[in-house]
């Protein structure tokens, strides 16, 4: 069939195992071409379909090319699903028309790697030249560069807080948490907070410092300015974090004219979560051809605390009169297809018991006029709430039911039961949990847990103990503090163990200990050899004069010995002095004293004794892959220990205990406090079996045929610190600061109760000392049905939906690979092992980069001449 | 743009990628890695100039979707490669950072991935091609020996014998065999099939470099995770005599002592002082 006689509809009608009917909503969005287009999703109303169709109708329908869409997710893993979608939706198209269609340039991911691929998009570079980009720093390398403790030191004192840094940390607390205290960790923290969300909301540092008289937010801005300007060297690569790299990628568009008109569509899914830096960037590059299309829902607004601004989305047709001078289609997408009747009715009345009137008294802070209809003509009881009573009441009478829907079949696993909570730190959580094990349940909580106590951690780190030894335990009495010292004497208890079943292990602990001692010994020897000759340890090594009094200086080890007369170490040595760059005297001794190997090398060594290694052998069979999972994890932290310090451990970093508190005492400790979670498959993130504990916030996108809200109650405390701080430094008005945790609550239920399929049920705590917020108060008091008069019969049954991705393997890195040995594939590939020494990675990849570069400079030179 | 232009062009992205990839956590090269880095890059651009210079598209991404496993799972296929399109000829280059011996001899293996490549090409974009090949970028032992002497006679000589271009036929008639055996490895890995690679396979010989090297020094050896491997640990123990001094040995190993002097080198120039980081 040619493409001219091919129309969308053909397409829907030949979608298999049934055909694509949408309602006339969809249908206009996903035929709409021109001008900005303003969706209003609620709960399960299919928009993901509709961008998919919408995609489709552009590219194949009306020319528009795939690398002239930015389509912009909440997730990685939406960004592939609609990618994969697309591919086989075009797949299909191709299949009829015998039109080909190439997706690898299309822009579809996240906002941070659309604006990763933005740096690097040549389009936007002024001749072809790839422009030098910043390297980016993860969160965690953010929170190890900014407090460290000289880094802090410095940029507290030169923006004027107290030269004591005790109490610039006092100072900085108090004005950002109300609680003072001197722990570098906790003021380094909540200014990393307060410095994202300055650059999510693109402040000029020198602009907001004007509009505030307090000395103390002056002299934090002045830090805010500080810390940016740090990440800027003169020379040497610049760094962002991920707030500035969105501040980045906007300038980039300024600097260059085609930004306006590269993408002649932009579309941004789950818009009530962006942030001001990001709705810049999007009106920017849609500024050309006026193309926008948002979709999202204020009501399911989550992120504040990440600088989202659900005004955005709520203003929106505003906003496009203010960037674009042009009018926004409104399309609501309204029919629920997830959920039965009652659960659409109970949390469309819930977010409507919540004043949500502007002060002016026109208009409101949601867009009210919805009109959300469910799809289900289901009217059998779909919401339960317990019985009122004691929280031991209620968790044992929902935890009866859950092991009756078990029972009964009406899910095929438990893994299709979530319980959400506001917060999985809870006392009702770990009762609830205790409940569902008392009948015979297990339950998962992803990322509930700290990484660190995780079995593996403390079996690998247990033994690094043994060999670098136990920091003491000082006077200091902070609660973390004592925590982590009695993590670190779990370990060794952990060690203990291991040593004494396996004594091959308990012989290379003694071995590497010994290994230690004599490097410092020889250290000290060597640096004495030095004082005696009265030679400077700065002048430079004077191979002829020096290595002979060297090695003949009384117990100096054999080791230390074979190094320093090492005779392609001598050749180099030579080979520098000529060079009129001849290495100094420190530096030989450093060198001829330094470990082996480094903490990953270590770490590689120990997995070969059997209590590790049989951690291997159960992934290589495929029976558990939990344990490797988190080894995998521990040689990324090892690795981030290495490049923030040192691969080679020198002697001079193991003297005075230096290199043991650099390891436990800053690296694991941070680790420790700043409650690192634990290893989390995102393809699979529900094992079988177990009935998962989310909280709300990572049941967001998804779905459960049942659903308990395990904890209806958050309380009011108002806005958060930050938002005070921030409000009175911009310029625009938002929702007011005395209104904004409480529409946070409302929303945050709301997501919460729109996850359900078939049954939600609620747990009723009432009694002394319990407390529920409202308006569940008044709803659950009210007409509701009850889980003793809840007839299973009228419950449908929970089928698994077979997630069918395609997923995608690369010729060289899986199947070349995988066939070159499946071991070294399952850890480096699958499980996302750091090699400690293979160098072959970084050489290709450097490599291709760069003639890769070099064919983009040949092929602009090309195109200009 | 003058040829002195390219090359310096060339050394500045160098030295920027280098900055980066290592900024982005990856270790440091040894000073000869990175020098051998730069000449690859550079000879290249000195050798294979005419390729260079018609590149019409870089680093295409290629994707072969919906292709289903013996045992009915849904996969896609996907490969990188360079393009030449001239008048009317199209022709696809893969750059390996290989050696042309290794690529010669083992040339079968390069033939079932560039026609699986070519097949994805031409039913992507619904476009012939004239020409597949291989352009193998790391240099030989006698350009190696040149350099290493310093000898500007020898390695012009060197150079002007070496070749990086090998022609891979054009042959589409067992795509669908690479294919099914490609989907064969999709399910293993489904499956969490990952036994090692055989202590036989560990035992056999390729050619590369002109040489005859064994898989356990080559692929092994370079391997962190050896320690734990039962293959490994089988071949040590089999290979080498009396098993407790040969165990105590394979744990001491760290690569040859120029590799570990080499180690040492880049990671001391490298690493930050201690000092420079407190607790």
């Amino acid at each position: 069939m040619a493409l001219t006689s091919l129309t969308i509809q053909d397409l829907w009608a030949a979608i298999k195992p049934k055909r694509f009917e949408p309602t006339d909503n969809q249908e206009k969005a996903i035929l709409h071409t021109e001008g900005p287009l303003f969706l209003t999703a609620g709960p399960g109303s299919g928009k993901t379909r509709v961008l998919l169709w919408r995609t489709l109708n552009l590219i194949v329908f009306h020319n528009i090319k795939p690398e002239e869409i930015f389509l912009s997710t909440f997730t990685e893993k939406a960004a592939f699903q609609l990618q994969e979608g697309l591919r086989s939706l075009l797949g299909l198209v191709t299949n009829i028309t015998g039109v080909p269609y190439d997706l690898s340039h299309m822009y579809v991911g996240t906002v941070h790697s659309l604006c990763q691929r933005l740096l690097t998009d040549r389009r936007l570079s002024n001749g072809g030249r790839r422009p030098i980009n910043p390297a980016l720093k993860d969160s965690l390398e953010q929170y190890f560069y900014v407090s460290d403790r000289r880094y802090w030191s410095s940029a507290t004192a030169a923006v004027g807080f107290p030269a004591d840094v005790d109490e610039a940390n006092k100072v900085i607390t108090q004005y950002l948490n109300k609680t003072p205290s001197s722990s570098r960790h906790v003021a380094a923290t909540q200014c990393i907070s307060l410095f994202n969300r300055f650059s999510e909301e693109s402040v000029d540092p020198s602009a907001i410092r004007e509009r505030t008289e307090d000395e103390t937010l002056k002299a934090l801005i002045d830090l805010y300015d500080y810390y940016k300007r740090s990440l800027t060297p003169e020379t040497g690569v610049p760094f962002i974090d991920f707030a500035l790299l969105q501040q980045k990628a906007f300038e980039r568009l300024e600097q260059c004219l085609a930004s306006e008109t590269v993408f002649k569509h932009v579309i941004i899914d789950e818009y009530q979560d962006t942030n001001t830096i990001q709705e810049r960037l999007f009106f920017k590059l849609a500024k050309g051809h006026k193309n926008i299309c948002v979709v999202g829902d204020d009501d399911q607004a989550l992120y504040r605390f990440r600088g989202a601004t659900v005004e955005n989305f709520v203003q929106f047709p505003e906003r496009c009169q203010h960037y674009l001078e042009t009018d926004a289609t409104p399309i609501p997408l309204n029919t629920n297809y997830r959920s039965r009747r009652k659960i659409v009715e109970f949390y469309t009345d819930f977010i409507s018991r919540c004043n949500w009137k502007r002060g002016s008294g026109t208009g409101h802070y949601r867009i009210a006029d919805k009109d959300i209809q469910a799809h289900s003509q289901d009217e059998q009881p779909s919401v339960i709430v317990s019985t009122a009573g004691s929280p031991d009441n209620v968790c044992a009478e929902i935890a009866d039911l859950v092991k009756r829907l078990v029972d009964e079949k009406k899910v095929e696993d438990p893994n299709q039961i979530a319980f959400l909570f506001p917060s999985l730190k809870s006392a009702q959580v770990e009762r609830m949990r205790a409940a569902l094990e008392a009948v015979g349940l297990r339950v998962y909580a992803p990322r509930a847990g700290r990484f660190l106590e995780v079995e593996e951690a403390i079996s690998i780190f247990g033994i690094y103990l043994k060999i670098f030894g136990k920091p003491d335990r000082g006077d200091f009495k902070g609660n973390d503090y004592n925590e982590f010292h009695n993590w670190m004497e779990s370990c060794l208890r952990d060690a203990d163990r291991l040593l004494k079943t396996d004594k091959t292990l308990a012989t290379y602990v003694e071995d590497r200990k010994r290994e230690i001692s004599t490097a410092l010994n020889d250290y000290r020897i060597l640096v004495e050899v030095a004082a005696r000759h009265q030679w400077d340890l700065n002048q430079p090594y004077d191979i002829d004069l020096m290595m002979r009094s060297l090695l003949s200086a009384g117990g100096l080890s054999e080791t230390a010995k074979k190094n320093l007369s090492n005779s392609f170490f001598g050749r180099i040595a030579k080979k520098r002095a000529e060079e009129g760059q001849p290495f100094m005297l420190s530096y030989v001794i450093t060198r001829m004293t330094s470990i082996d190997w480094s903490v990953l090398d270590l770490f590689y060594r120990i997995c070969a004794f059997d209590h590790f290694r049989a951690m291997f052998n159960l992934a290589e069979k495929g029976t558990d892959e939990g344990p490797i999972c988190n080894l995998g994890l521990i040689t990324q932290y090892l690795a981030r220990f290495i490049d923030t310090y040192s691969a080679v451990i020198k002697a001079p970093f193991l003297l005075d205990g230096k290199f043991r508190n650099t390891f436990f005492m800053r690296f694991l400790y941070s680790l420790f406090r700043l409650g690192e979670a634990e290893y989390e498959d995102a393809d699979d993130p529900f094992p079988k079996g177990r009935v998962p504990f989310l909280t709300v916030h990572q049941s967001k996108g998804l779905e459960f045929p049942v659903v308990v809200l395990g904890n209806p109650r958050k309380d009011d405390r108002g806005p958060q610190q930050v938002e005070k701080i921030v409000r009175p430094l911009l310029d625009r008005e938002g929702e007011p600061l005395d209104r904004m945790s409480q529409f946070d609550i409302m929303r945050m239920f709301y997501v919460a109760l729109s996850r359900a399929k078939n049954l939600l049920v609620i747990a009723h705590y009432s009694g002394r000392g319990q407390s529920i917020s409202e308006p569940f108060k008044t709803l659950l008091n009210g007409q509701v049905d009850r889980i003793p008069s809840l007839n299973l019969d009228t419950l449908p049954a929970a089928k698994v939906e077979a997630d069918n991705l395609t997923k995608n393997y690369s010729y060289t890195s899986d199947y070349l690979l995988y066939q070159k040995c499946p071991r070294q594939y399952m850890i480096f590939r699958k499980y996302g092992f750091v090699a400690s020494r293979s160098q072959t990675q970084f050489f290709g990849n450097l490599v291709h980069k760069t003639i890769e570069d070099l064919h983009h400079l040949l092929i602009a030179r090309r195109t200009q001449l | 743009m003058t040829e002195a232009d390219i090359e310096a062009q060339i050394r500045e992205m160098f030295e920027e990628n280098y900055e980066l990839l290592q900024a982005e956590g990856g270790h440091a090269l040894t000073q000869d890695g990175k020098n051998a880095a730069l000449r690859q890059v550079l000879l290249y651009w000195q050798k294979m100039r005419d390729v260079a210079e018609n590149v019409t598209d870089t680093e295409v991404k290629l994707n072969l979707p919906d292709q289903m496993t013996p045992k009915g799972r849904k996969y896609g296929i996907e490969g990188v490669v360079d393009i030449i399109r001239e008048d009317d000829r199209t022709v696809m280059y893969d750059i390996k950072t290989h050696d042309y011996d290794y690529v010669n001899k083992n040339k079968e293996l390069y033939e079932k991935q560039l026609n699986v490549y070519a097949y994805i090409w031409q039913s992507l974009r619904g476009q012939e091609l004239d020409q597949t090949a291989i352009i193998a970028t790391a240099f030989p032992t006698a350009v190696q020996e040149a350099l290493d002497r310093d000898d500007e006679r020898r390695l012009a000589a060197a150079l002007e014998e070496w070749n990086l271009l090998i022609d891979i036929p054009f042959d589409q008639l067992h795509v669908g065999q690479t294919i099914a055996d490609f989907g064969a490895v999709v399910d293993a890995i489904e499956e969490n099939k990952f036994a090692p690679a055989s202590v036989e396979k560990l035992k056999t010989r390729f050619a590369a470099r002109g040489r005859e090297l064994l898989f356990a020094t080559q692929v092994c050896r370079n391997c962190d995770a050896r320690f734990s491997c039962s293959s490994y640990r089988n071949y040590v123990v089999s290979s080498g005599g009396r098993s407790d001094s040969t165990f105590a040995r394979y744990f001491q190993e760290f690569g040859s002592d120029s590799e570990q002097e080499e180690w040492l080198t880049a990671n001391l120039d490298a690493a930050p002082s201690p000092e420079a980081f407190e607790v």
